[in-house]
């Protein structure tokens, strides 16, 4: 019998508990979230927990959805482990028992593509605020919305920057090396990149993908040297990065800029490791912490205040989503997912505690991709404080009173 | 009623609730939690004929998965081939690997067998992951294949409710348990049981022990690839690290080892302990506690490989044959 009472006080306080939540869930806008909070990728599925506790924390001080008579907003987690089959049975679960209002996720691409079909079978919008994979918006669907830019817009936005750098600085841009890891991830930038070249006019003197378990990368950068490219295009992970700054430097190739893709060029380690052999480098983020945003700042304060760490480009998307949900449903003032979906595609937000972004706006074109999603190119210099990533581009998020160095001083 | 039509009618009537279940279970989410156990008894079950009487213990089954999963989506996707024909052609590629892999593995023992289906099913994903082609089908690389969830019907193996699923699945298993009880009693059974258990012994004796060894190894593949595309079906999408995952060719020997290798009921009994306790507690604590499912998964898997070695079918079989015991009319007194 004791071992009776021992079981029955927390079966009797849990159900005491699922009961009241039970009860308090009856007046909320239900957000259903699929985040890999376990497994290889939990920590961005934590950090995407935190931003969005942070922005309805807000959103409900706030007052809530006005419209809706200052109905809250209730976040629900769901684990996805990063694997498809596990959030599509999440997505089945949050839709049909958690009768959830909107859902929102998965940041691995692998699981967001079959979570956003189950959403659209039951016609369930979607908010998508970072999963980058281009298919996911491709794929004919009335409900999938994402804030986040897409894979090819990463290369097209490297080559919009040139463009601007070359009117900017009066510097025209002829020849262009590509130099990239042998993976998935580095070909596909390439193909891209080459599709582009074309178009911009530019003639491709160096394609050289290699490992990036490399020890040496001499080889790569003589071939570099002896192609005399203007700008130099790479992608690569942490190690390769690192190597190859150090052995351009090494070599004193001359180049007009030199553009990373993230990745290793973003790892916290690749400063520490290159010094100033990586000045004037740029790279390609989704979000910065110096963006010239009003709000940005004391955002990130706050959420560093919370959390412990600095937003990062995932963590920003993930808040602005929740903006993005609240402003929707303002507009909508229903709760019926047709009408959700309507407000969601007449999308046209600018201002507001959410828009910490690198870009301007978020509208949503008819396959529910924010038209507006961009990403920030930051320059790797020292203005007095040590080496930092500073934002360069576009032109209205750049940190006031920076100007980027292009072309590269010569060394 | 006599002890004898008691056993004949216990599977029968058990086999009668599955099929009615879909009638008290209205709710798509359990429906599919349903859905997923029955195909994880289904894959362990399969896994059996090799795991469990061939007395090894092959950890890359998710190869053949994969095997099944993409030669019937390419089918289906590329030529508009009915997955149901593809599911048949994935099952023989499936073989003809499971063979390959069998002939010079099957001299191996112990570790060293599992290591080298391990090493097979991770080369074969990293294969995967790198072709984007091979010919005119393609992989896709690591992005994987997306099934469309449009035009839904039986010939193209593809429902918008989950009732569909749940009877195919059940079919498949009762199919597979079927085919396992009628070889644990022929003389195939009995070979891999004594190659299993004594090979020298059996060799001795005249019996073939790798023979034996390939022809489960050929069922077990070509089995285990039919449910591949029946994951791709249910899911919509593959890719090589879901369906040719170590985490899959490991749950599938937990299953086992949980349930009870070697024994008819064992897989069911453990795929219906198991993937509750997976699914239940990841919907209860994947939001606040994150990864406790996967603790209990291994405590649970802990305590029964200390206190019951064989697994769980064998106290179960023996409350079984308690509880027939007790309603047969003509009880044994012993």
């Amino acid at each position: 019998m004791k071992i009776l009472e021992k079981i029955a006080v927390p079966v009797v306080a849990f159900s005491l508990l699922i009961g009241t939540a039970l009860l308090a869930q009856a007046e909320n806008v239900k957000i259903g979230n699929i985040e890999p909070m376990s497994g290889p990728s939990a920590s961005l599925g934590q950090q995407g927990k935190a931003a969005r506790e942070m922005a309805v924390e807000e959103i409900n001080a706030a007052g809530g959805i006005k419209s809706l008579g200052g109905m809250k907003l209730e976040l629900i987690y769901a684990d996805s482990e990063s694997k498809p089959e596990k959030g599509v049975a999440e997505a089945e679960r949050l839709i049909n028992t958690e009768k959830v209002h909107i859902l929102s996720g998965c940041w691995n691409s692998a699981v967001t593509y079959p979570t956003t079909a189950v959403a659209e079978r039951y016609g369930i919008p979607f908010v998508v605020p970072v999963s980058v994979a281009d298919k996911i918006t491709e794929q004919g669907f009335k409900t999938v919305f994402r804030i986040a830019a897409k894979d090819s817009w990463w290369t097209r936005d490297q080559f919009a920057f040139l463009k601007d750098m070359e009117t900017e600085f009066n510097s025209p841009i002829k020849k262009v090396a590509f130099v990239y890891e042998n993976g998935d991830w580095g070909t596909g930038f390439a193909t891209q990149w080459k599709e582009l070249a074309k178009k911009a006019g530019y003639e491709v003197v160096l394609d050289e993908p290699y490992p990036s378990t490399s020890t040496d990368l001499s080889p790569v950068v003589q071939k570099i040297k002896r192609a005399r490219p203007d700008v130099l295009m790479l992608v690569s992970n942490a190690a390769d990065a690192i190597l190859l700054t150090n052995t351009i430097a090494e070599y004193n190739v001359k180049l007009k800029a030199i553009i990373g893709s993230g990745g290793g060029h973003a790892d916290p380690s690749f400063l520490k490791a290159t010094g100033k052999n990586a000045t004037q480098i740029f790279d390609i983020v989704e979000w910065e912490t110096d963006v010239n945003k009003p709000g940005a700042k004391e955002a990130n304060e706050k959420y560093k205040a919370k959390f412990g760490q600095n937003f990062s480009g995932e963590a920003v998307d993930a808040y602005l989503a929740m903006y993005v949900i609240k402003d929707a449903l303002e507009r909508s003032a229903s709760l019926e997912p047709a009408k959700i979906i309507e407000a969601l595609r007449a999308t046209d937000l600018s201002s507001g505690p959410g828009m910490i972004v690198g870009y301007d706006k978020v509208a949503f074109d008819q396959t529910g991709q924010n038209k507006h999603a961009a990403l920030v190119i930051v320059q790797v210099n020292d203005v007095g404080k040590g080496l930092e990533r500073i934002t360069v581009w576009p032109k209205t998020a750049r940190r006031a009173g920076y100007t980027p160095v292009f072309p590269m001083d010569v060394k | 009623m006599t002890r004898k039509t008691l056993e004949r009618c216990a599977p029968l009537a058990l086999l009668a609730l599955a099929l009615a279940l879909p009638l008290a279970v209205q709710s798509a989410t359990y429906m599919h939690i349903l859905i997923v156990l029955l195909f994880y008894a289904y894959l362990t079950t399969s896994w059996n004929l090799v795991g469990g009487f061939a007395g090894v213990l092959p950890l890359g089954h998710s190869a053949f998965l994969g095997i099944g999963a993409y030669t019937s989506t390419i089918l289906s996707l590329q030529y508009g081939i009915s997955p149901w024909l593809g599911m048949i052609v994935g099952g023989v590629l499936a073989m003809i690997v499971g063979v390959l892999i069998g002939l010079p593995t099957f001299k191996m023992r112990g570790a060293y067998f599992a290591l080298a289906t391990i090493a097979f099913a991770e080369g074969f994903r990293v294969m995967v992951e790198n072709i984007d082609k091979i010919g005119p089908f393609a992989l896709n690389g690591p992005r994987g294949l997306q099934i469309p969830p449009l035009g839904f019907g039986l010939g193209k193996m593809l429902f918008a409710d989950k009732e569909p699923y749940y009877y195919i699945i059940l079919v498949m298993l009762v199919v597979v348990l079927m085919l396992t009880a009628f070889i644990s009693r022929s003389k195939l059974g009995y070979y891999l049981n004594a190659g299993g258990e004594e090979p020298e012994a059996a060799m001795a004796l005249g019996i073939n022990v790798a023979r034996a060894k390939l022809i489960a190894m050929a069922m077990s593949s070509f089995l285990t690839a039919l449910a591949g595309t029946f994951y791709a079906q249910l899911n919509l999408y593959i890719h090589p690290k879901s369906v040719i995952s170590l985490d899959l060719s490991f749950e599938i020997a937990f299953i086992a080892l949980i349930g009870g290798r070697g024994s008819i009921a064992g897989p069911v009994l453990g795929a219906m302990l198991l993937r509750p306790v997976s699914d239940f507690s990841r919907i209860y604590f994947g939001d606040t506690l994150p990864g406790l499912h996967l603790i209990i998964f291994g405590v649970i898997l802990i305590l029964v490989m200390t206190f019951q070695p064989r697994g769980l079918q064998e106290p179960l079989t023996r409350l079984y044959h308690w509880v027939i015991d007790r309603l047969s009319s003509d009880r044994r007194t012993a």
